[in-house]
């Protein structure tokens, strides 16, 4: 990932009534440069004690904090920034990446689009916006970001890389394809064999995915995505204990992957080990706030562990929100009956019953008839 | 080397062959060597009917009461989309005492008249013969037994012509007065639907259709009226209210109330468990389906799966019936363990079940104890439904293994199918599956259905060396077969107790008897019979040599 750029001011004089806190910016500024993030940290945190309304020092202190991997307390002082100077891309570019390794995928998203939209002549943008969009499911968002940076500049693998994988997820095979075939022109890479896999695991070729991205492994371990989409071709092979393995190595690179939070989440609640999935899930959700499927299995975990108003609570909300959502008004319904509540429980059954028959009704042996 | 040293589950029997090498722990038994020469037709066409994949169920019954296990065959038949080129007929094989078998079916009377599915064996009129009934899809059958090596089709007359596309079936006494009832699953409504051809797949052929493309139905219940008549009651209860695609059932008191529930495993909609809450103050009758609240309706991620063989039995070994249901491929199959509070809980990951059947579809299944340790374990014949699924999935398979589990002294059970012999490393297209001691050695042999094949016969090497007590149970105010009764008996420091479930598997019927394991012990000190109600007896013996048979009449002791 692209390193946190330092936006260091120098021109302090504006600020800087005296001669002490001047000399201490400029001190804060030296141990910056030279990797003493500590020490800059804490003088910045007292210049600002004096010069709050510092917008630069703020965006200084925040790139430090973020130095340190002390990203929960980066935040805030981009965010003071941003307040002050809305205008300040630095910071915001700053921010979107600190989000980014947090795994708050969809802030950073949401961050680098108004980048991109303030500052289009930005070419680090797009493809930080793409590889989020990518992350999020959002293909077809990969696809406009994508699309004009490859048609400006052909020769990218990266971009053909991150274009190709998103048209093929989004059933464009064929345009996909061309894209595949330029990076494989290029000889044998990861990133060939990461598409190649990805077209097979769209026509149902899971063993030749699987081997294709094995191939990628081999060549990159470090390329995004690429133990997720081989964990998911083992799964699909029935190599559950590699698959595990493959999640877990994606994890080593990119921690808040969602799709490996996810599945090593459920594996772990199927395995009972329930401290271990909350942390699966939490992290998924970092990455997908709010989303329902996580959500669901944190309320099963409530439900595996004897917490059913827990559960309860949550999946009254899933269900408010997502009426269709059979699986969790079962869950719903076994949370109620648990809780001696069963009126509650029955309501719940029922509406099981209607969407069950809804499903049903739809079947082409039910118009047969 | 077929004998399982160790599995970390303690030690495992196989016995030693003349050659002094370990013996597998079951082994195949060839048609010429039993002179079982049937083979089931599936009628399979172009265009891929349904029932063509379903069958054939199977069972262990001994006909002419002569105390040797006998075979029934279920076969296909003529139907509205099949007209059989050549005769096609279920088949009865009498057991000639030397391992051998001879076709009866003909004399019997027993070759079937529809496109048959499963059977039910069952002393449905108390008169100490053995009874069959078969269900089809097309229309049911009852044989009533004449005592003279022949049936009679008392269908009609007993009322139990159950229509439409019936499975599995199972006798029990719900109301517990003294005579078996009768439940018949019922799968989906197949009229006017047969010519619905799901193709386009990715080899351009028809294929079978997954049942949730067709509508659900209710089952069927019948009170016997004691006189060789029955009565359909489910009307207005639940389990008619209930509208499934029934594939396996399994009779069974799962609160220990004494009155027998039913466990009924579903494909593509939820399962459901009948509490049997007993009459009601208008005489109906009391049924409550609670199999979503109970646990064992859905996926634990409130998904329904594709329920088909089903058993129950208490695995545990603390007094209260477990459930076991078999799905099709990546659902995995479900270890049910009694909360003993009317709920359940998924224990097959942690048995190590979820793992070993992720990517099978299993049928006909048996909770029992086949190296006579005294511990339940488990026997699963699988396959795939779809015959040409090899064509598009890179894993799954139309033929699939059998597996085996044996229960360590961990209480897990543990997949010893690597170590058990050739025959858990063939494949093949199971669908019954019936348990039964045919050479009456004490070790339960097992027969298995196989769609569009040959049954499979299974002889048991792995009890040798333990010491086991056969029982003949006969009920006299309760069902002649006793179904219902508690059995406890305690040899050495173990004590043991088994309830008799009655059903189960798919489309099959077991061996009435009950064998006890009892380990090295060299004796069975004390046996106590609970009868069913409405008997309230409870016979008790001493001191029981072991690996023999006894025939127990209630309140006679031995006899």
């Amino acid at each position: 990932m692209r390193k946190f750029t330092v936006v260091l001011i120098l021109s302090i004089g504006a600020i800087a009534r005296a001669q002490t806190p001047q000399e201490l910016i400029q001190d804060a500024i030296q141990k910056q440069q030279a990797g003493d993030l500590e020490g800059a940290v804490a003088e910045y945190k007292q210049f600002l004690k004096l010069h709050p309304e510092a917008t630069a020092i703020h965006s200084n202190l925040g790139a430090a904090l973020a130095g340190l991997g002390r990203f929960e307390e980066a935040v805030p002082e981009y965010k003071t920034a941003l307040r002050q100077s809305p205008a300040l891309a630095a910071a915001r570019l700053n921010l979107a990446l600190v989000y980014y390794k947090m795994g708050r995928i969809a802030d950073a998203a949401r961050e680098l689009a108004r980048v991109r939209a303030e500052d289009p002549a930005n070419g680090q943008v797009p493809l930080l916006l793409g590889d989020c969009y990518l992350r999020m499911g959002r293909e077809k968002d990969v696809i406009r970001v994508l699309e004009p940076e490859e048609r400006k500049h052909p020769e990218d693998a990266a971009i053909a890389y991150m274009l190709g994988t998103a048209l093929i997820r989004d059933k464009q095979v064929e345009k996909g394809q061309l894209l595949v075939d330029r990076i494989l022109r290029n000889g044998d890479s990861a990133e060939a064999h990461l598409m190649l896999g990805s077209a097979k695991m769209n026509v149902s070729d899971f063993a030749g995915a699987r081997d294709e991205f094995a191939k990628a492994v081999a060549l990159n371990p470090n390329l995004a995505e690429v133990h997720v989409l081989y964990a998911k071709a083992l799964v699909l092979t029935g190599d559950s204990d590699q698959s595990s393995k493959e999640f877990k190595a994606e994890l080593a690179v990119n921690p808040f992957n969602f799709d490996s939070n996810l599945q090593l989440g459920a594996t772990s609640r199927q395995e009972q080990n329930y401290e271990q999935a909350n942390r699966y899930f939490t992290r998924a959700l970092k990455t997908r706030p709010g989303d329902p499927g996580v959500r669901y299995q944190l309320a099963l975990i409530d439900l595996d562990e004897g917490k059913p108003d827990e559960a309860r609570q949550m999946l009254e909300t899933l269900v408010r929100e997502s009426p269709q959502f059979t699986e969790a008004h079962v869950s719903l319904s076994i949370a109620y009956y648990r809780l001696k509540r069963p009126a509650d429980g029955k309501r719940e059954q029922e509406i099981v019953q209607k969407l069950t028959a809804e499903a049903q009704a739809k079947q082409p042996g039910a118009k047969a008839q | 080397m077929w004998l399982a040293s160790t599995v970390g589950a303690g030690q495992l029997l196989g016995g030693r062959g003349a050659s002094g090498q370990p013996q597998p722990l079951f082994v195949e038994v060839p048609p010429s060597a039993s002179g079982i020469e049937w083979v089931h037709e599936n009628a399979m066409s172009p265009s891929r009917y349904l029932p063509e994949a379903l069958g054939p169920g199977c069972a262990f019954l001994d006909f002419d009461n002569d105390g040797w296990m006998d075979i029934f065959l279920v076969n296909s038949g003529p139907s509205d989309f099949w007209t059989p080129s050549k005769p096609v007929r279920n088949a009865l094989y009498k057991n000639n005492r030397d391992g051998t078998f001879t076709d009866v079916t003909e004399k019997a009377g027993v070759t079937g008249a529809y496109f048959g599915m499963g059977a039910a064996v069952g002393d449905y009129d108390n008169d100490g013969w053995p009874d069959i009934f078969v269900t089809a899809y097309g229309k049911c059958i009852l044989y009533k037994n004449n005592h003279d090596g022949t049936f009679k089709d008392v269908t009609e007359k007993a009322g139990v012509a159950t229509p439409g596309w019936t499975t599995s079936a199972v006798w029990f006494d719900y109301d517990n007065d003294g005579r078996l009832d009768l439940f018949v699953c019922s799968f989906v409504d197949y009229s006017g639907v047969r010519k619905l051809e799901c193709g386009n797949n990715q080899i351009g052929r028809n294929y079978y259709c997954v049942p949730r493309v067709f509508k659900p139905t209710g089952s069927f219940l019948y009170h016997n009226n004691g006189d060789g008549t029955f009565t359909e009651v489910s009307k207005g209860t639940a389990i008619a209210k209930a509208l499934g695609k029934g594939l396996g059932v399994v009779a069974v008191d799962i609160n220990n109330d004494g009155r027998m529930d039913l466990f009924v495993a579903n494909d593509t909609v939820q399962n459901f468990l009948f509490m049997n809450r007993g009459p009601g103050s208008n005489g109906r009758w009391i049924w409550e389906e609670v199999a979503l609240q109970a646990g064992v309706g859905f996926s634990e991620s409130g998904r329904p799966r594709s329920g088909m063989g089903v058993d129950a039995a208490d695995l545990s070994g603390n007094g209260w019936q477990d459930l076991f249901v078999a799905n099709v491929d990546h659902e995995m199959f479900s270890v049910y363990e009694n909360n003993k509070d009317e709920t359940f809980r998924d224990a097959a990951q942690a048995h190590g079940v979820a793992r070993a059947t992720r990517l099978l579809s299993g049928w006909g299944l048996k909770y029992f104890d086949y190296d006579n340790d005294g511990s339940v374990d488990l026997l699963l014949a699988d396959g795939h439904p779809d015959d040409m699924i090899d064509s598009y999935s890179m894993q799954v398979k139309y033929k699939e293994p059998l597996l085996l589990f044996h229960q360590g002294v961990d209480r897990k059970l543990h997949d010893i199918s690597e170590s058990a012999g050739p025959v858990f490393q063939k494949y093949f297209a199971a669908r019954g599956l019936a348990v039964g001691d045919y050479d009456n050695d004490g070790a339960l042999d097992v027969l298995i259905g196989n769609n569009g094949g040959a049954p499979v016969l299974l002889k048991n090497n792995a009890a040798k060396g333990n010491n086991w007590l056969g029982l003949k149970l006969e009920g006299v105010t309760c069902n002649r077969d006793a179904i219902g009764a508690r059995i406890l008996w305690k040899a050495g420091v173990k004590s043991r107790q088994r309830l008799k479930n009655n059903g189960g598997s798919y489309l099959s019927s077991h061996d009435l008897r009950e064998v006890l394991g009892i380990g090295s012990a060299a004796q069975i000190d004390e046996l106590e019979i609970h009868w069913a109600a409405p008997s309230k007896r409870i016979e008790k013996l001493t001191n029981l040599a072991p690996n023999r048979y006894i025939r127990i009449i209630e309140g006679q002791g031995v006899v």
